[in-house]
């Protein structure tokens, strides 16, 4: 048994064969799994086909005829590394927002047909939440995706990095990433029970205010903890979720019983998935998993969850946190949604704030649940029903106005006040729009009220 | 790539300057050629970058701390790069954002502090000897460049992509 490893150099370890630590070169890293969405899919997709075609002609020339290519009538096939290790998601603006958006969107399901990709479709959710639902990443794997909150999937023990589109393309002819540094990590240890109306974003915005946007550089951010480890999936994928926005490498929890709770979850909805769910729950197969208690950490916090308050990022980062009751500010669009919390727990934080209430008049209330998945259970649950009758406006599953371009675009002078990850000036529309991050408990008080208000007030009523 | 960059300083940054800021996401699925992006370089943000860029030659972007933060987008990269910007001299780099840059051949460098490099300034980047010559008003002087050998023989090298299809032939060999 391998000691004094973080969760990290364990699962590098386990992807190179050797036993490796923090800072070390590794000249080829092979991954697990790879998962685009609509952004990068189809210049990676152009590009895989220009910068290989000539290596799989001269193979195919080599090997008689063996290899045939994939879109210029049959002649030579183009193949990616392996089918079943990639999936494809479309998730930032669709339904398709524009011609472009959707000629990319076909393009990606002409080439996933013809490599028996998985494609997944218009709806069926954010891309970080549909890997995790569908147990296509799985704990321990090493897994890229075209996307910087690919750090989401750390929340059930799956090391996962965002790459740009060339480190994609390559990836996806080879399964493999080059000349990887094995990041050192900081370790967020949390202590103790929130206080009611707080939760895992309020925990995560008082770390990022600590530590400022560039605070977790270079380095993975473990949280740990008793407070983490009572702490749902979904609070776990919040807390992940944002390791990005401290440039974190990426963020990572240790998995435990809560993970295989979600893990047979999976497979009670995907039987066909329980033999190779099961042999991952399996708890030997989870201890090599996890950090060891000698393992050597760069930088450590320690956090009482008790003394958080609930939190708002003010304009323009998300580390330019406050606690609620100095922010009275108005808003006019609130937005519960994205892949930080628009999951079941963080919908149902917010639908019981707004049970029997009305959206305050000069506010647009956008609700956009996570996934398909969060989106039927929400509707069987008569939360969708409690939005609707608040007077919220109910989206189909993807990123929603998170990404400024469809469904919600801010115009100078809007206020918005919203439950994703960046509040970059511009982030989401116009660069004279003010954007607020919170939870979504506090971004229900705040969508009756029509200006940032303590959730505190709602929950104790 | 040539060991040797050179060119003027026409815009300096302060830190944190994330990849929306350099490009934003409205116009990221709107081509898949690169070039298109130069045009939306900082429109949000520094509405004059494409202006200043394009009425001089061998510009030279300098910034603080923690350039090309938060989303993964390489269009952040082509942005820069196909707006005649020959490097980016900076405090630090996350990860992602450097290794976009040296995958498309685009010299980011890393130096301690940035605060006596001036707009103006000529910059002198050698990657053999891993350090940058400023020459402004008030002379020449040098600052060392931080970058491993692994990073700076594949940013001179032109990329990954060689490695890449050597692997990818092998494999492709090997497996029929």
């Amino acid at each position: 048994m391998v000691n004094n490893q973080t969760i990290v150099e364990k699962i590098v370890s386990r992807a190179v064969g050797k036993t490796v630590h923090a800072g070390e070169h590794i000249e080829v890293l092979p991954v697990d799994k790879l998962y685009f969405n609509e952004v990068i899919a189809p210049p990676a997709i152009i590009n895989f086909q220009e910068d290989f075609k000539s290596v799989f002609s001269e193979a195919q020339q080599k090997n008689s005829g063996e290899i045939s290519v994939w879109g210029e009538g049959g002649k030579t096939k183009l193949k990616v590394f392996d089918p079943a290790r990639v999936c494809f998601i479309p998730d930032h603006t669709v339904p398709s927002c524009s011609v472009k958006v959707a000629q990319g969107v076909n393009l990606m399901r002409q080439f996933a047909a013809d490599q028996g990709i998985k494609m997944y479709k218009e709806g069926d959710g954010i891309e970080h939440t549909v890997v995790t639902e569908e147990g296509f990443v799985r704990p321990g794997e090493v897994v890229v995706a075209t996307d910087s909150h690919t750090d989401t999937v750390g929340a059930i023990g799956a090391l996962g990095f965002g790459i740009g589109t060339t480190e994609a393309e390559y990836a996806l002819a080879t399964g493999e990433i080059y000349d990887f540094f094995i990041p050192e990590t900081y370790k967020f240890k949390v202590t103790g029970d929130f206080l009611p109306g707080v939760s895992a974003k309020d925990l995560i915005l008082t770390i990022l205010g600590a530590v400022k946007e560039g605070g977790c550089s270079k380095k993975v951010a473990e949280y740990s903890g008793d407070t983490i480890r009572r702490m749902g999936m979904d609070g776990r994928f919040t807390m992940c979720n944002m390791s990005v926005e401290m440039s974190a490498r990426t963020g990572i929890v240790n998995p435990d019983e809560i993970t295989r709770d979600f893990m047979r979850d999976t497979i009670s909805r995907h039987p066909e998935l329980s033999q190779e769910l099961s042999a991952r729950m399996d708890a030997g197969s989870l201890a090599s998993v996890k950090s060891d208690d000698d393992a050597t950490y760069a930088s450590e916090m320690d956090i009482e969850a008790a003394k958080i308050e609930p939190q708002v990022a003010m304009p323009h980062s998300p580390a330019n946190t406050k606690p609620v009751s100095e922010v009275p500010d108005e808003v006019n669009v609130v937005f519960i949604g994205s892949c930080t919390n628009a999951r079941h727990t963080d919908l149902a934080e917010a639908a019981k704030i707004l049970k029997g209430k009305k959206v305050h008049p000069s506010v647009n209330l956008l609700v956009i649940p996570a996934s398909r998945l969060v989106y039927n259970w929400a509707m069987s649950e008569g939360i969708l029903k409690i939005f609707a009758d608040a007077g919220a406006n109910i989206e189909s599953s993807n990123c929603g106005p998170c990404f400024g371009k469809h469904m919600g675009v801010l115009s100078p002078g809007d206020r918005c006040l919203s439950t994703s990850n960046r509040n970059y000036k511009g982030r989401m529309g116009s660069p004279e729009a003010m954007i607020y991050l919170s939870s979504p408990a506090t971004a229900a008080a705040s969508a009756i009220e029509g200006r940032i208000t303590d959730p505190r007030r709602y929950v104790a009523s | 790539m040539n060991s040797r960059v050179s060119g003027k300083v026409r815009v300096k940054f302060g830190d944190d300057i994330n990849t929306d800021y350099i490009i934003p996401a409205y116009i990221l699925q709107e081509a898949w050629d690169k070039k298109f992006f130069a045009d939306y370089a900082f429109e949000r943000y520094n509405p004059d970058f494409v202006k200043i860029c394009r009425s001089n030659k061998d510009n030279i972007v300098v910034a603080g701390k923690n350039f090309g933060c938060g989303s993964s987008r390489e269009q952040a990269v082509y942005a820069i790069q196909y707006n005649g910007v020959n490097a980016v001299v900076a405090e630090s780099f996350p990860d992602i954002f450097f290794r976009n840059s040296i995958n498309n051949s685009f010299c980011v460098v890393k130096v301690e502090d940035v605060s006596d490099i001036s707009l103006g300034d000529r910059l002198e980047i050698d990657l053999e000897k891993l350090v940058v010559t400023v020459d402004g008003p008030d002379g020449r002087f040098q600052k060392q460049i931080t970058m491993n050998e692994e990073e700076r023989d594949l940013l001179v090298s032109g990329g990954r992509l060689g490695k890449v299809k050597e692997r990818l032939k092998e494999r492709l060999l090997a497996t029929n």
